[in-house]
């Protein structure tokens, strides 16, 4: 029997009689207190308490985020926020929809505007305790309209919204990018991240790309509002954390000079620091207004950038593939000097043209320059002279040293939609058309014709690694993300990419060169000279058809007309800048691309000479 | 086993009409407060009265000293039941609380408090001591909380973690330790608790800080508090009637069916209301305390102290945070609020106090 055991003990309730009493009058005392409250506030505060419910307005409300703000490597600001301004409907604040959306309606007619939502799109859309949009961003004279018949238009209020002010509009559209409401999939895709339906997010560029750090953290509002759906007052509210600031390597003067320059062209100018890689500018045209794209894009405007045939979405900068043309002779000198195939003596006999078995290669210059060596070559841009060169070293020698000087391959700047252009070769060739190389696809290339497409950023990069003496870096946009008070979040600094496999004494002869484009005479880029600065350059004119010899081009449509390049770096000494310019269907690299490279320059050196 | 005619005889006719009376009333207001809900919480709620009275006739139709002895392996697995929370629980409101057993969803965290004061009583009738308890015999019956206390912090389910502690402290008092014993476990208590926050993850951290200070989370319990004192201080004296609560009819209350099911009583039955359901529960807990000291032996004081505990800090801890003097913390309201686990956990439990009552005069054979 299990009761045994108990029986050891005798049981004696009343031993246990105080311990009763205690726990007795505890119990007490706590229903007491229960009771006593619900007396003070059923009794005492009852009638306040029952006013306050008879108009319970307490309501929640989101406060959201303002996104970061991004800055130029001066500290300018290029991008901010300003508040915008929604109509909105309160659905738990309205007795009466239906008289509501009339009253509205009716409001918008007497000055002549129409309610852009009817009753059945707000009764669909319309989620309890969910302030329902109903006229986004609206203009200062609809929200006096709105805010003084307030008093009409129960549940109807104003809501702020932060959106995007992009100082720099088209300028920098593609490297900053934009931001949008959020879509279903990104919902999906992002579910982790808290976004909510009608939040925004970044849908290209950097906006995109740092969307995380730029974004920060909506807060919330506890209030207290009238009857007709008015603010009375705060009762609580947790701060919204405004995004991380993000501070570029761009420069917004020589960003600016860059787009004017490129006024009424098509194409691309990248600035970039050979130093470190520090992009300064990054330029791309035509462009397009991302402040448009704040609050939704509407049809028409969407409808005339999509069917744009220049697409200026795009990014030429560092998605557009063009042919270097004579910016190339660079990458094949350095190739020749460094294989021992020629020597800064070797020579060559231009007459004019260069005959290969029954195929005739013209020299741009109609007469021919006699008999040239590398200095006078490059000056003057001779192609006969490395139609020769590219003969003695074929295609797979020229790739190696192309792809050592980055082409063919993403610079990896860490922004969305690069690509990699293409540097050909023997096995590319045989793989992609199932047919041999031909030994005057050589000569072709060996001024930058034929297969050999680059970026404008590549390129830039290409000459930045001759610019500082062989060794060059990975370009970067962004130097550091920081809060406001200047914490590091997040540093990108300089990476270097690789040395080039070129002598330092073959870097120096190339240098000097490129300074006789400029600056000696019959040099092809005399109109990038900058007066006081050692400028360095190369032209390039790249041929989009066939043209009959010393044809300009300007009788043909423009589509057919030749990409005009200028690739540049100064001072020669200690190059603290590069340019790359490419000008669609423009015409000669030194007359529509060189001036260009040169107001990039001067708004450098301007900018430098200012503290 | 045979059942003494004696024993139906006994059946203690006050605490059936006491609980009958509770529940019923806690139905009702459930049909106030889930109107419009979907799923009709109420019609649900009593199928689980129902599925309550049967376990409930379980619990005291074999002698309690006969299930103490299966004490601790029904705490054994009431803990079993909590770790596979972890493995094959849902998540619901980001806390891991509900199993599926035999097609029904429960929780092992309700289950947990009944066996803990079976254990508790089993354990304190085995080792009974003279005078007062020390240290000593007091390490024991706390890894028999420590235990459930951990894995139910671990969900996290702070509410339900407090709970046990508290009924594991309210049975010890009773009891009876020695002063110096008290003063000690007050001081480790305090010592463990900068040690313990550090193993905390931030989230948990975030939940204790706001448990003290409820202006930490303005949008979350202290929009909570604030929409709950407007219910139950516009109720008045006696109430905006049944179903006629703006408050709750509105849905300003958060949680009205569940935590915050009084302050819809309180809106719609005034002052005489809610002081009638207080006085119901404290006739409840009384009685149960006199079911206590009546008891034929030991176990069963232990037994129905440790349930009418149970009652006790449910109604206070809930109804003090309903009327805004305590921090919002999750424990719901005894027969009141809405959920399956936690009342069939009541009912099991009266079926104990029952159990405990009916046999206070039986004769040993």
């Amino acid at each position: 029997m299990p009761e045994k055991r108990d029986r050891l003990v005798r049981y004696d309730p009343g031993e246990y009689r105080d311990r009763f009493t205690v726990f007795f009058w505890v119990i007490l005392a706590a229903v007491c207190l229960l009771v006593l409250r619900l007396w003070y506030l059923q009794i005492i505060k009852g009638e306040e308490l029952l006013k306050r419910s008879e108009n319970n307005r307490i309501r929640i409300r989101e406060v959201k985020a303002m996104r970061g703000i991004i800055l130029d490597a001066r500290g300018v600001v290029l991008v901010e926020n300003r508040p915008s301004y929604d109509v909105v409907i309160f659905p738990e604040d309205v007795k009466d929809l239906k008289g509501l959306v009339e009253k509205l309606e009716n409001l918008y007619a007497k000055v002549g505007l129409t309610f852009p939502m009817d009753y059945e799109t707000i009764l669909e859309n319309r989620r309890p305790f969910t302030p329902l949009r109903v006229d986004r961003n609206v203009s200062r004279e609809k929200l006096a309209l709105v805010e003084t018949h307030s008093l009409d238009l129960p549940g109807v209020g104003i809501d702020v919204m932060p959106v995007r002010e992009y100082y720099y509009g088209e300028s920098m559209a593609h490297v900053i990018g934009y931001i949008g409401e959020v879509s279903r999939e990104e919902l999906e895709r992002e579910k982790s991240a808290g976004y909510k339906s009608g939040d925004f997010i970044g849908k290209f560029g950097l906006e995109k790309a740092l969307d995380r750090y730029i974004r920060g953290r909506p807060g919330g509002e506890q209030v207290e509002v009238n009857v007709v759906g008015r603010k009375v007052k705060t009762l609580g509210r947790v701060e919204p954390v405004q995004g991380y600031r993000v501070v570029l390597t761009i420069d917004s003067q020589v960003q600016k000079a860059a787009w004017a320059a490129m006024e009424g062209k098509a194409g691309a100018v990248v600035a970039l620091d050979p130093r470190d890689g520090s992009v300064l500018a990054l330029v791309s045209r035509p462009g397009f207004d991302p402040n448009l794209f704040n609050r939704g894009v509407s049809a028409d405007v969407w409808e005339k950038i999509s069917s744009n045939p220049l697409h200026p979405m795009e990014n030429r900068a560092i998605a557009g593939q063009y042919p270097p043309g004579s910016t190339y002779k660079l990458i094949v000198a350095a190739a020749a000097l460094e294989e021992g195939l020629i020597t800064p003596e070797t020579s060559f006999n231009c007459p004019g043209s260069f005959e290969m078995g029954t195929r005739t290669f013209r020299c741009w210059r109609k007469h021919g320059h006699g008999r040239v060596s590398l200095h006078r070559a490059i000056v003057e841009s001779c192609d006969v002279y490395f139609y020769h060169v590219g003969r003695l070293l074929g295609v797979d020698r020229l790739a190696q040293y192309a792809q050592a000087f980055g082409l063919g391959a993403r610079t990896g700047v860490a922004m969305a939609g690069e690509r990699r252009g293409l540097i050909p070769t023997r096995d590319w060739k045989l793989a992609r058309f199932g047919v041999p190389w031909q030994p005057g696809e050589t000569i072709s290339i060996a001024i930058g014709q034929g297969y050999n497409t680059v970026t404008p950023l590549q390129l830039a990069n290409a000459y930045a690694a001759v610019a500082n003496n062989g060794e060059f870096f990975t370009p970067r946009v962004v130097q550091r993300i920081e809060t406001d008070d200047g914490e590091i979040i997040e540093e990108f600094r300089p990476e270097k990419k690789a040395v080039l496999p070129v002598s330092r004494e073959n870097v120096q002869l190339l240098k000097r060169a490129l300074w006789g484009v400029v600056n000696e005479p019959g040099g092809t880029g005399g109109q990038a000279r900058v007066a006081g600065r050692d400028v360095c350059g190369k032209t390039g004119t790249a041929q989009v058809i066939g043209m009959a010899e010393g044809d300009d081009g300007s009788a043909y449509p423009y589509e057919y007309r030749d990409h005009a390049l200028f690739v540049s770096f100064a001072p020669r000494d200690n190059p603290e800048i590069v340019v790359a310019v490419v000008a669609e269907h423009s015409g000669h690299g030194g007359s529509a691309a060189a001036p260009v490279a040169r107001k990039v320059l001067e708004a450098y050196f301007a900018g430098k000479a200012r503290p | 086993m045979k059942i003494d005619r004696r024993l139906i005889l006994n059946f203690d006719w006050t605490l059936a009409l006491l609980v009958a009376l509770i529940v019923g009333m806690g139905v009702l207001n459930l049909y106030s407060a889930g109107h419009g809900i979907s799923g009709e919480p109420h019609v649900k709620q009593i199928r689980w009265v129902l599925l309550g009275i049967v376990v409930m006739a379980l619990a005291f139709a074999f002698d309690y000293r006969w299930i103490a002895r299966y004490a601790y392996a029904m705490h054994a697995l009431a803990v079993v039941l909590l770790i596979a929370v972890f493995a094959v629980g849902s998540v619901t409101k980001g806390s891991q609380r509900w199993i599926n057993v035999a097609g029904f969803t429960m929780q092992p965290s309700e289950l947990v408090k009944i066996t803990l004061i079976l254990a508790l009583a089993k354990y304190f009738n085995d080792h009974r001591i003279e005078g007062s308890y020390g240290i000593r015999e007091l390490v024991a019956p706390f890894l028999i909380v420590l235990v459930p206390f951990v894995l139910v912090i671990k969900q996290p389910d702070l509410g339900t973690a407090l709970m046990l502690m508290i009924l594991f402290g309210s049975m010890v008092l009773f009891i009876g330790v020695r002063w110096r014993t008290l003063l000690g476990l007050a001081a480790v208590g305090l010592l463990i608790i900068p040690i313990g926050w550090n193993f905390l993850a931030e989230y948990q951290k975030e939940r204790v800080l706001t448990f003290i200070d409820p202006q930490r989370d303005p949008l979350g319990s202290g929009y909570h508090i604030i929409q709950s004192i407007i219910a139950v201080g516009s109720g008045g004296i006696l109430g905006k009637g049944f179903m006629r609560g703006t408050q709750s009819q509105l849905k300003f209350l958060p949680e009205q069916q569940t935590d915050f099911v009084f302050s819809v009583f309180a809106e719609e039955w005034g002052f005489l209301g809610a002081l009638l359901v207080l006085l119901l529960f404290l006739a409840l807990i009384l009685w149960g305390l006199k079911i206590a000291r009546h008891s034929r032996d030991y176990l069963g004081t232990l037994i129905a102290v440790g349930v009418t505990m149970l009652i006790f800090w449910g109604v206070f801890i809930n109804v003090a945070m309903v009327l805004g003097i305590l921090p919002v913390v999750g424990i719901p309201l005894p027969f009141f609020s809405y959920g399956g686990s936690s009342m069939v956990k009541m009912m099991a439990a009266m079926g104990f106090l029952m159990n405990v009552s009916m046999r206070r005069y039986v004769l040993q054979s």
